[in-house]
């Protein structure tokens, strides 16, 4: 049995105290697990997301990775394990060119300079992008900056990816391209996401939200073929799905 | 195209020239700065009545120009905003410094006006020779040459992300103009009315745009210091580099 590798305990956030984001969330994650985060607008998926990385600190109740609390102190030993995908590619690449932006991290955490091209390189294989090395970001398209947005967390060699929206504005190549690179990549993935057919062909698990809370958690067909359930919570069925009722 | 868009053209040329495959680009970047700070120093170390020294030094830009296949009219036409406030400079120097120097086909030329040209040169120089730099090394290489100079870590990243951002910037501002004038066809320009709003949204959206970037370097491990390439390194032809236009400044300043 694979050990777990984060844990959300009776989590309760609000950015305004009066109106509270996060509800009571409860649920664990273990190594190599594909989860997908599903929910209306609004509902909190970033916000979760954002918890676990802690760029917002301040929640109530107790969020682990790694069995490392998720507190101010720990944060740099808890993000050098994880990788975290912004939805918006732009602000994921600040550096002028590929190279320079994949090798941000990795010299970071003090790797030669040796080390720091080996692992760009891999990256850039991992997701098919080595023809993009030395191409400066502005001249990329915006599926070009995706790939390379999930790139440059590959150099860390996480445990964990977050990945927040990863499909949004993508043509359906590089979404079909985007579906094969994830299901390529043995780490716990945590993916927020409207894109039901994509996490139905990446997740093993959803987790449904509502309103802040966790309304499902379990099997990935289980949750996504139950059209009541979706459309109680503002979702619809996956395409391929509703392809297959109006038949 | 309007001004912004033809501003987002000149920095985007500006990462072509960089990345050419010339001689000078590959000149160690420390080298180059360190070069650049030698003439602008040695150039600003003239009298300010020495017109004649001076314009000698002009031999650097010229030569830098040749070598790095820089285009001076592109460089002209970018400096073109900065060029005449630099010239502005010494503009009434003239009428303050009436003192005749000599005569010049029944002309009398004052000291104040040698002084005014003396400055607009310098300022002229000063300003090709960072272009120059900056037409042949990428922002990073700089970047890396002025911490390897002990210039504070808070200041070379205020100019490294200041390139990044404002191309970001400019970006935004495009779109937001775009979105006001499809829905505004018969208007030249922004009204006046709207300019308020539409700053306010320009720095709110840049601020946001500037957390979503700085939570994205936080997140792979950044701790207020940027690491940069060290694969190059100071070969023979760099030292070479440097020598000799120190020795050219040397001549032209103390010798000549």
């Amino acid at each position: 049995m694979n050990a777990v590798h984060i844990s959300v305990e009776n989590v309760n956030y609000s950015y305004e105290k009066t109106h509270p984001i996060l509800k009571n969330i409860t649920f664990t994650a273990k190594e190599h697990d594909c989860i997908g985060l599903i929910g209306a607008n609004g509902v909190g998926k970033s916000t979760l997301l954002r918890l676990m990385v802690g760029l917002n600190l301040g929640y109530e109740g107790n969020i682990c990775v790694g069995g490392i609390p998720v507190v101010k102190k720990n944060l740099s030993a808890i993000r050098k394990n994880i990788g975290y995908v912004f939805q918006d590619a732009d602000s994921q690449l600040f550096m002028s060119n590929v190279y320079e932006d994949l090798a941000f991290a990795p010299r970071n955490y003090g790797l030669s300079e040796s080390e720091v091209e080996e692992r760009v390189q891999k990256a850039l294989e991992m997701v098919h992008i080595e023809h993009l090395k030395d191409k400066q970001v502005y001249k990329m398209s915006g599926g070009e900056k995706k790939l390379v947005s999930i790139a440059t967390i590959l150099t860390m060699m996480p445990d964990v990816i977050l990945m927040d929206e990863p499909s949004v504005a993508l043509d359906p190549k590089n979404r079909r391209n985007l579906i094969h690179i994830l299901n390529g990549f043995r780490q716990m993935k945590i993916i927020a996401s409207h894109d039901l057919d994509m996490i139905l062909d990446t997740c093993s698990r959803v987790i449904l939200m509502s309103d802040g809370k966790i309304i499902r958690d379990g099997d990935v067909k289980e949750i996504l073929f139950d059209k009541e359930l979706l459309e109680a919570h503002g979702l619809e069925l996956p395409f391929c799905m509703q392809g297959a009722v109006s038949v | 195209m309007n001004k912004l868009d033809s501003s987002l053209c000149d920095i985007h040329y500006m990462d072509v020239i960089v990345e050419r495959n010339r001689w000078l680009n590959h000149i160690y970047p420390l080298i180059k700065l360190v070069v650049t700070i030698c003439f602008i120093t040695t150039t600003i170390s003239f009298s300010k009545y020495d017109l004649a020294g001076i314009l000698r030094m002009g031999v650097y830009p010229i030569i830098v120009f040749v070598l790095g296949e820089v285009s001076f009219q592109d460089a002209l036409r970018k400096l073109r905003v900065i060029l005449p406030v630099v010239c502005l400079i010494g503009i009434f120097n003239p009428f303050f410094d009436r003192q005749p120097m000599l005569e010049i086909a029944g002309v009398t030329v004052t000291t104040g006006m040698v002084s005014m040209f003396t400055l607009m040169v310098k300022g002229i120089y000063s300003v090709l020779a960072s272009y120059l730099l900056i037409a042949t090394t990428p922002i990073e290489k700089i970047c890396h040459a002025l911490r390897l100079l002990r210039v504070p870590v808070v200041i070379v990243t205020q100019i490294l992300l200041t390139y990044r951002y404002i191309r970001l910037l400019m970006n935004e501002a495009r779109h937001t103009i775009q979105a006001y004038s499809l829905r505004a066809p018969n208007q030249k320009g922004l009204h006046f009315k709207v300019w308020g709003s539409l700053v306010g949204q320009l720095l709110l959206k840049s601020i946001d745009r500037a957390d979503g970037v700085y939570e994205s370097m936080l997140l792979r491990g950044y701790n207020g210091e940027f690491y940069y390439d060290t694969r190059i390194s100071c070969r023979a032809k760099d030292y070479a580099y440097l020598a000799t236009w120190c020795t050219v400044f040397y001549c032209l300043r103390v010798i000549i």
